[in-house]
């Protein structure tokens, strides 16, 4: 072999070392500068809200995405990857103190904790928030495109009244669509049983008939090219949509009569993370009013940090799908384990007929 | 590739690899290994569990039975006959449907009920619809992509690779900028209404996105070079003299077509067939973008077993019958083309 083709293979092998090395994720912990993995939601944690942490703790944020509560649990129990600081909503809060994954939080001792809502604390999931810090709340209400529908739509039941065949968008949300069929008829979104779920088969087969298309990443966006009409969607993207048609009332939200989900996604620290202190510090620094208040511009969710909230625009302080008015019925989920099998199964069956 | 043909240079054709043959082979071998098989080694071990009640992993070894529990089984075809049949057991189960007529007004009206007999499970009716989607789009790409090859195949030698570039051209962007691309385009304040409506040839937009029509048309946009690109290669290979000589004997252009370029350019064809259908019954995420998520497709539905439903041994299952499905497939296409090249 000749000098050049050693060389070459010399360049090779380190370049294939460096990629192996860039894969793997405890060569990322091993880096002397220290570091915080961030497992979040995509779109829902500002990039100036890092790069601010970063800049202030010289602690260097690793994010990862997850677009469902379901595909974070599966890779944060398949184990692998080390995480500091993950998102889940209410439900998978409840299940991974349940399996005892989480370390727990002095939570009252986190610096700027009492800027936080009483209404958004101690709720059934975690009492006394010994494991979780609330990050946003939200709720799945209805949609009106008020320039193409006038009628007064004041629950599911009006949704799906059969006038607005095709012009639905709803959430690519099994649970959730349940859970709608379920307040219909006054059954808990927790009660899922197999008598239950027979007993909203034969309305959500109704439903079904009538959507035009399932979303859960971006309904706004079929909103606002006009491929829908009326449909039941994440708060957040109802206020988006408030928002963007500025005064013109043009988007309308509304909770609705039967009664409607309430989510609320947490900040917690996955069980044996080395990091717990720069995770305890990003929860303390996401807790100042001046930095809640650039999530909730971004991300217009309902923001638990009352100091924030006095910093928001009136527009955005009024914005009728972030901070509702009157007294709505809500109800967060619980884990329900298997059941959610069962769930799947239904709703395959009816979207496949 | 590359080193496939490394090996073949450096030992005789027809000879067996020699020991540098082997290593030059080891790196393919080793993925294929670490990849391919032990991958599928796994999600076959793991089709025949059951799943984690809190997890949905699967449950390698049960813990043992408590006082007044019964055991359960470890294994078990269990999620295989959850695929074929329903609850009760059965295949094939008939119901009752509103046929809907569209009156004067537009409305439509239920006029009757039919009886509709489909598959119980819901799927196999998922599997069904993923074969008869991909099943179109593949015909559709030979009927598209056929003659285009054909084109690029016998242009001039200079503007050939200018026209392979440009069927290349989309696979420059990434699939989901692609997909997003036609959910512009199809809208309903889409580019094409908006040009139909302009064109006064329709006077209300109508629906084209969220169809299974735009399902197939999204597997149809995907999966086309994939089908232009091995016909090409016949394509070119195909000696004209043949082609000449047979017009010379008389044979009209659609006889010299059935009886002299088909038969030619036919291992193009069935391996364009094998690149798009294989791949299209599998895929996922153009039916939630194009289709809405309502024509699921059981890519979808296998990624779900994994997320929401929380049942990996039977998104495993799915995952292997999807596999089986087509090496049964494939088995019989060869055995059915030896008999063929035997009778000829």
């Amino acid at each position: 072999m000749n000098t050049n083709q050693n060389r070459r293979q010399a360049i090779f092998a380190l370049v294939s070392a460096a990629a192996l090395a860039a894969l793997s994720p405890t060569a990322l912990a091993q880096s002397a500068k220290p570091v915080l993995n961030l497992f979040c939601w995509s779109e829902y944690v500002p990039e100036a809200v890092i790069k601010g942490f970063e800049k202030e703790t010289g602690i260097k944020v690793n994010v990862e995405n997850y677009d469902s509560n379901e595909k974070m649990l599966a890779k944060l129990l398949a184990g692998g990857a080390k995480y500091d600081l993950i998102q889940p909503s209410e439900y998978v809060v409840e299940s991974l103190i349940k399996q005892d994954k989480l370390e727990p939080i002095d939570s009252a001792a986190i610096e700027g904790f009492k800027n936080l809502d009483p209404k958004a604390l101690n709720m059934p999931h975690d009492p006394g928030n010994k494991y979780s810090v609330p990050w946003m709340l939200g709720t799945v209400g209805i949609v009106v495109n008020t320039a193409k529908i006038k009628d007064d739509v004041k629950g599911y039941a009006d949704v799906f009244s059969g006038k607005y065949k095709k012009r639905i968008v709803v959430l690519d949300d099994n649970r959730e669509i349940v859970t709608w069929a379920f307040a219909t008829q006054g059954i808990s979104a927790n009660d899922v049983t197999p008598e239950n779920l027979a007993k909203v088969k034969p309305i959500i087969k109704g439903w079904l008939k009538q959507v035009k298309a399932y979303d859960s990443d971006s309904p706004k966006t079929k909103f606002l090219k006009g491929d829908v009409d009326i449909g039941i969607v994440w708060s957040g993207e109802a206020a988006t949509l408030w928002k963007e048609s500025k005064g013109s009332g043009k988007f309308k939200y509304v909770l609705p009569a039967e009664g409607a989900h309430q989510f609320v996604d947490s900040l917690c620290i996955p069980k044996g993370s080395p990091r717990k202190e720069a995770a305890l510090k990003f929860i303390s620094y996401i807790l100042r009013p001046e930095v809640s208040k650039l999530i909730s511009e971004d991300f217009p969710y309902t923001n638990p940090n009352l100091e924030a909230r006095k910093l928001l625009s009136k527009e955005d302080q009024e914005n009728p799908a972030s901070y509702p008015s009157g007294d709505p019925k809500l109800e967060t989920f619980k884990d329900i384990g298997k059941a959610a099998r069962d769930i799947d199964k239904m709703m395959t069956d009816l979207r496949s007929q | 590739m590359q080193v496939a043909a490394a090996a073949k240079s450096r030992s005789a054709p027809g000879k067996k690899p020699g020991v540098i043959g082997w290593l030059l082979l080891a790196p393919m071998v080793l993925w294929l290994l670490a990849f391919v098989v032990a991958p599928t080694a796994i999600l076959m071990v793991a089709s025949f569990t059951a799943a984690d009640d809190n997890t949905g992993f699967p449950v390698y070894r049960q813990k043992p039975v408590e006082d007044g529990e019964t055991a359960k089984p470890t294994y078990s075809l269990s999620n295989y006959k959850r695929i074929i049949v329903d609850d009760e057991g059965k295949l094939l189960a008939t119901e009752e449907e509103d046929v809907v007529q569209i009156d004067a007004n537009g409305d439509e009206q239920v006029v009757g009920t039919k009886k509709v007999t489909r598959f119980a499970a819901p799927y196999l009716r998922v599997f069904g619809y993923s074969l008869l989607y991909a099943g179109i789009a593949t015909v559709l790409c030979v009927i598209i992509g056929y003659p285009v090859a054909w084109f690029i195949g016998r242009a001039k030698e200079s503007s050939r690779n200018l026209l392979l570039m440009a069927v290349m051209i989309p696979f420059w962007t990434s699939f989901l900028i692609r997909t997003y691309a036609w959910v512009t385009i199809l809208a309903e304040d889409g580019l094409m209404n908006g040009m139909l409506q302009y064109s006064k040839i329709i006077s209300e937009p109508f629906q084209m996105l969220y169809t299974p029509g735009a399902v197939v048309l999204g597997l149809v946009y995907n999966y086309l070079p994939f089908m232009i690109l091995p016909i090409y290669g016949s394509v070119e290979k195909l000696d004209n003299s043949l082609v000449e000589a047979a017009l010379d004997l008389g044979a009209g252009p659609v006889r010299a077509f059935q009886r002299v370029i088909l038969p030619l350019t036919r291992p193009g064809i069935v391996a364009g067939i094998m690149l798009v259908f294989v791949p299209a019954v599998g895929m996922f995420a153009i039916s939630s973008l194009m289709g809405g998520g309502k024509s699921p497709m059981i890519g979808d539905v296998i990624a779900g077993q994994f997320f929401a439903g929380r049942d990996w041994p039977f998104g495993s299952a799915l995952g292997m019958t999807l596999v089986l499905m087509f090496v049964l497939a494939f088995l019989a296409t060869s055995r059915l083309r030896k008999a063929v090249a035997d009778v000829e």
